[in-house]
């Protein structure tokens, strides 16, 4: 006991310098040997003496360690008091150190897919714990991985979605499994852009299919539509409806986000928003076809014809079940008489309450509403939502009026240089993200086969000048030095 | 006015008073009868003007007793034919036009004038038996059986009594008969010409033929006609005369871009200044009509204008007179043209003066416009709609022009103001106890008026634009574009570098096992009341 547990403690050594790259991928060399010659051990000292042990290590120091014995405790089932074990699994998982575990990559993934099982864990902690989990491998979060999808799946099926949206607010720019990627020298060098060290390689994730991204987008919008956040959850739908397609290809995934992009956009921007540019062709086609009823409804939305809308939502109940889209339908409902009122701003700038009543239909009961303390409800709920940017007064003879403050506020030239500078950051953030790509296309082998035709083809060309007369007598008469054209004759 | 909807749904009693008081509807019973064919082609062709021959036999007709029962049963015959008029989506005008049928047709020679007679028959409801039984007479002047047929169809339904209802089967048999002949003789000399390798008289055959075949109603043989004349045309003015045949036929067949296609040709030749100056008005006033009639009421607006010439003008009467020439080219530089303009290019234009004399009322209305004073120019200009609505090349395009007029006196009236209230401008444009809310609100949300309506105070208040605030959101919103562009393409690259796209094979295209698998099983409906709050 007392020997394996000098092996765990060995790493960190103490003279270690945290900048020296090459020193630290050594001591961690020789740390793995160590601890997998513990783990191929028969007689399990790690499994035997696991909570032993742990209490002698610090997670967030020896956190390699930790993972060794951690992960023989818990895996294949555990081995020892639950709760305990339980309880350091999840400060292990809060505090490790991502550095040291790049190297153990294949033995973390097996702990957070267990954890992403739902089972060890009650729900509500191991959506928190792989969110947390997922941002300490990769703090820029912009890398997808296997444990992306498991955290998704568990927070949506389990309705845990506010600890989830660290991560899925994040934009996810690399897929596992790209091209051209080699693991790199040195494994724990800080500068890596996460798909170096996230890969099947590194045991970090496993590799994912399409359906499986799909997925990740329309889960994530589904997330952000219970929150009621439209705008994210557009964004997500249009990451499904136009995600790359080949052959005319088109996934059922990307038709179901289809109708509920239809749907969302109404909500978030009261009409229909017309498909990005790069959507598949095979898809556009697919969704003329399957998403019509949606597309339909849709076009309603954007008319004054509540009563229109109403019939058509009614007839159509099957459908919107069985797409599982009754609630988002229910929300358009609602919301068409806000964009209706909304969409006086365009027309007037007072108004009275008795006439927005006149002017505006619901879409629930097909027709004006009845009392006029209904509208003004409405109108109030939606200043306070922020939908609206007015007032409601009351004249003086007691009719109550809304005006319409103008929507955009001038912003001061320092607000606007603020908003304007932050813009820029988020952008040269991108900048490593940028350069990783540009590495990862400059070395794949199209690249360098086009690259090699191209200077071929220009070596060419500049053979064919030379050929000339002319050209020579040029030639040297751009080069300064030589003789001139004139001295030679 | 007389939309298709109302009309529908006239009642008779209103009918009755619109045919009743018109002494005109007795006015040509016997002129027809009375003039004998030969002196009206006469006419027509000497162009002297006709109108000069006719009022005589007006007034005599109207001096003739009214036979009242025959009133009544008239206009129920009327109703019954302006019902299956509105049926078939034609234009019906209630209210009697400021003009006079047979100086108005007078203006005019060849086919035109059985096309604009059979259009007033057929659309306004106080002239319609004058100008079918004028129609009637026309037809039977020419040798297109099938205009006869036309013209008699109508009178049958809406004037059984007269004597033009009549079908006169002899004529019909005998006009068909010569016309066949005529067509054998002509081809047959065709047929001549081209043995004897003449060209200018196979040109001269083939524009017989033309002639022919376009003066009995076989407009597309004509045109083909015409079309072969090209090989055979040597000079400019052959040119031209093969032109203006087929430019002729084309507007019968209602075949705008091809008269357009063909008046550009006139003038591409390399043409003398005197000979551009003689072709000019032909050229624009063509070209104006077709711009009229594709809907581009600007270019059609400027080819009015610079049509030129007015005697030239005169002389091609068989498509448009001068007076239309003007009253075109007045309502379309109305709707499109903003007031400076109309004054450089209308009121200020030395040769369309001469044309907009010969219409006072269409001057009037442009500098009352100029002016400033909108409300008194569109009275003037309602008052004359019911005229406008019975010109064949107006009609259609009629309620689009007035509505552009109407908004753009709106749109001129409220532009000094910054505040302006709903009752000044009811004052202004509204018809008597109507508001003009409706059409503001329609203006404001197609984005023609850059105003907001404030029901409170009764306002119609500008909308001052803040560049400021545009540029910033602009500013932003690029940024956030570019932003959100530069994260897509990247994702994409990188998705397409992981060979991670959906592909196009059969299977996976019908959602094969594995897209549908982690479906069915991680699905949960989101429900209203599952939908936290």
């Amino acid at each position: 006991m007392d020997q394996v547990a000098s092996i765990c403690l060995a790493f960190p050594p103490e003279h270690l310098r945290d900048d020296d790259d090459s020193a630290y991928h050594k001591a961690m060399e020789s740390q793995l040997t160590q601890l997998s010659k513990l783990l191929k051990d028969p007689s399990q000292p790690l499994r035997t003496d696991g909570l032993a042990l742990l209490s002698l290590l610090d997670p967030s120091v020896n956190s390699l360690s930790y993972l060794a014995v951690i992960h023989s405790l818990c895996i294949p089932g555990l081995a020892g008091p639950r709760e305990q074990l339980l309880e350091r699994l999840v400060v292990f998982l809060l505090s490790f150190d991502a550095r040291q575990l790049r190297y153990a990559g294949a033995h973390l993934l097996d702990i957070l897919n267990v954890v992403g099982q739902g089972q060890l864990l009650p729900p509500a902690v191991a959506v928190n714990v792989l969110a947390a989990a997922i941002l300490r491998i990769d703090p820029s979060g912009s890398m997808l991985t296997s444990t992306h999808i498991n955290l998704v799946k568990l927070a949506y099926t389990t309705d845990n979605i506010e600890p989830a949206l660290p991560v899925i607010d994040k934009s996810i720019v690399f897929y596992p499994g790209m091209a051209n990627h080699k693991t790199p020298d040195l494994l724990c060098d800080l500068t890596l852009s996460p798909p170096s060290f996230i890969s099947k390689d590194s045991g970090l994730t496993s590799l994912l299919k399409a359906p499986a991204i799909l997925e990740y987008d329309l889960l994530c919008g589904m997330m952000y539509c219970a929150r009621r956040d439209w705008a994210k959850a557009v964004a997500a739908f249009e990451r499904v409806i136009s995600y790359p397609t080949r052959d005319m290809g088109t996934s059922k995934i990307m038709a179901d986000a289809y109708k509920k992009w239809v749907l969302v956009s109404l909500l978030h921007a009261g009409k229909y928003t017309a498909l990005p540019s790069y959507t598949g062709a095979g898809a556009v086609k697919a969704y003329g076809a399957i998403g019509k009823l949606y597309k339909d409804v849709a076009t309603i939305f954007e008319t004054e014809n509540a009563a229109d809308l109403k019939a058509e939502v009614d007839e159509h109940t099957k459908e919107w079940l069985d797409d599982g889209n009754t609630g988002l339908i229910g929300e358009v409902l609602s919301a068409y008489q806000q964009w209706q009122i909304v969409n006086l701003r365009r027309v007037y700038s007072k108004i009275s309450i008795p006439e927005i009543r006149q002017l505006t239909k619901c879409a629930q009961i097909g027709d004006v509403l009845t009392k006029d303390e209904d509208v003004e409800t409405l109108i109030q709920n939606m200043i306070i939502s922020g939908t609206l940017s007015g007032v409601i007064e009351k004249n003086d003879n007691g009719v109550s009026f809304l005006t319409f403050l103008s929507s955009s506020a001038t912003l001061s030239e320092v607000d606007f240089a603020r908003e304007i500078a932050n813009t820029a950051t988020r952008l040269k953030a991108l900048q490593p993200v940028f350069k990783a790509t540009t590495e990862r296309l400059g070395t794949t082998k199209e690249y360098i086969k086009h690259l090699v035709k191209e200077q071929r083809r220009a070596g060419d060309k500049d053979g064919d000048i030379t050929m000339g007369f002319g050209a020579d007598i040029e030639d040297e008469d751009l080069m300064g030095e030589g003789p001139t054209a004139e001295a030679l004759f | 006015m007389a939309g298709k909807s109302q009309a529908g749904q006239a009642p008779i009693a209103q009918l009755c008073q619109a045919a009743d008081p018109s002494g005109g509807l007795q006015g040509c019973q016997t002129f027809a009868p009375e003039l004998s064919p030969s002196t009206l082609d006469e006419a027509a062709d000497t162009n002297t003007p006709f109108a000069t021959l006719v009022p005589s036999t007006t007034a005599a007709a109207r001096a003739t007793p009214i036979n009242m029962a025959g009133q009544s049963g008239q206009s129920g015959q009327l109703l019954t034919f302006f019902t299956a008029m509105d049926n078939q989506g034609n234009v019906i005008v209630r209210e009697a036009p400021k003009l006079d049928l047979d100086l108005y047709i007078s203006n005019y020679r060849g086919r035109t004038r059985f096309e604009r007679l059979l259009l007033i028959g057929q659309s306004s409801v106080p002239l319609c038996v004058d100008a079918l039984k004028a129609a009637v007479a026309e037809a039977k002047r020419g040798k297109d059986v099938q205009r006869y047929r036309d013209a008699w169809e109508c009178i049958r339904i809406a004037a059984p009594n007269e004597q033009e209802a009549q079908w006169d089967q002899a004529w019909a048999d005998k006009t068909d008969k010569a016309n066949k002949v005529e067509t054998h003789r002509l081809e047959l000399e065709l047929k001549g010409y081209k043995n004897n390798l003449v060209k200018e008289s196979i040109r001269i055959g083939h524009r017989d033929l033309g002639q022919h075949l376009e003066s009995i109603g076989e407009l597309v043989a004509a045109s083909d006609a015409y079309v072969r004349m090209r090989g055979d045309a040597s000079t400019q003015s052959h040119i031209l005369d093969v032109s203006k045949h087929l430019i002729g036929v084309m507007i019968q067949r209602r075949d705008w871009p091809s008269v357009l296609a063909n008046v550009n040709k006139i003038l591409a030749g390399s043409l003398s200044e005197d000979d551009i100056k003689v072709q000019q008005p032909y050229q624009k006033m063509v070209s104006g009509i077709a711009h009229l009639h594709s809907e581009k009421y600007y270019d059609a607006a400027k080819s009015f204008l610079e049509t030129g010439d007015l005697a030239i003008c005169q002389t091609y009467n068989e498509i448009a007179s001068p007076n239309d020439v003007a009253t075109y080219g007045g309502l379309l530089a109305l709707a499109s043209m903003d007031r400076s303009e109309l004054q450089a290019r209308v009121l200020d234009n030395a040769n369309f003066r001469n044309y907009l004399e010969l219409e006072p009322h269409i001057r009037k209305a442009v500098s009352m416009f100029v002016n400033g004073r909108y409300a008194a120019c569109l009275a003037m200009l309602e008052s004359y709609r019911p005229d406008y609505l019975l010109d064949v090349h107006l009609q259609k395009h009629i309620p689009a022009i007035y509505a552009q007029i109407r908004s753009k006196c709106i749109v001129q009236y409220f532009i000094p103001f910054s505040c302006v209230t709903l009752d000044s401008m009811n004052e202004a444009f509204a018809k008597p106890g109507e508001s003009l809310e409706a059409e503001l609100i329609t203006m404001i949300r197609s984005g023609r008026l850059q105003a907001r309506i404030n029901t409170i105070d009764r306002l119609l208040v500008a909308v001052s634009l803040d560049r400021r605030a545009e540029m910033q959101t602009k500013g932003l919103e690029t940024a956030r574009g570019y932003e959100k562009e530069a994260l897509e393409r990247i994702r994409r690259m990188s998705l397409i570098a992981a060979n991670l796209e959906v592909k196009g094979n059969p299977r996976e295209r019908a959602g094969g096992p594995v897209t549908d698998q982690w479906y069915e099983d991680t699905r949960r409906q989101l429900n209203a009341g599952e939908a936290p709050a």
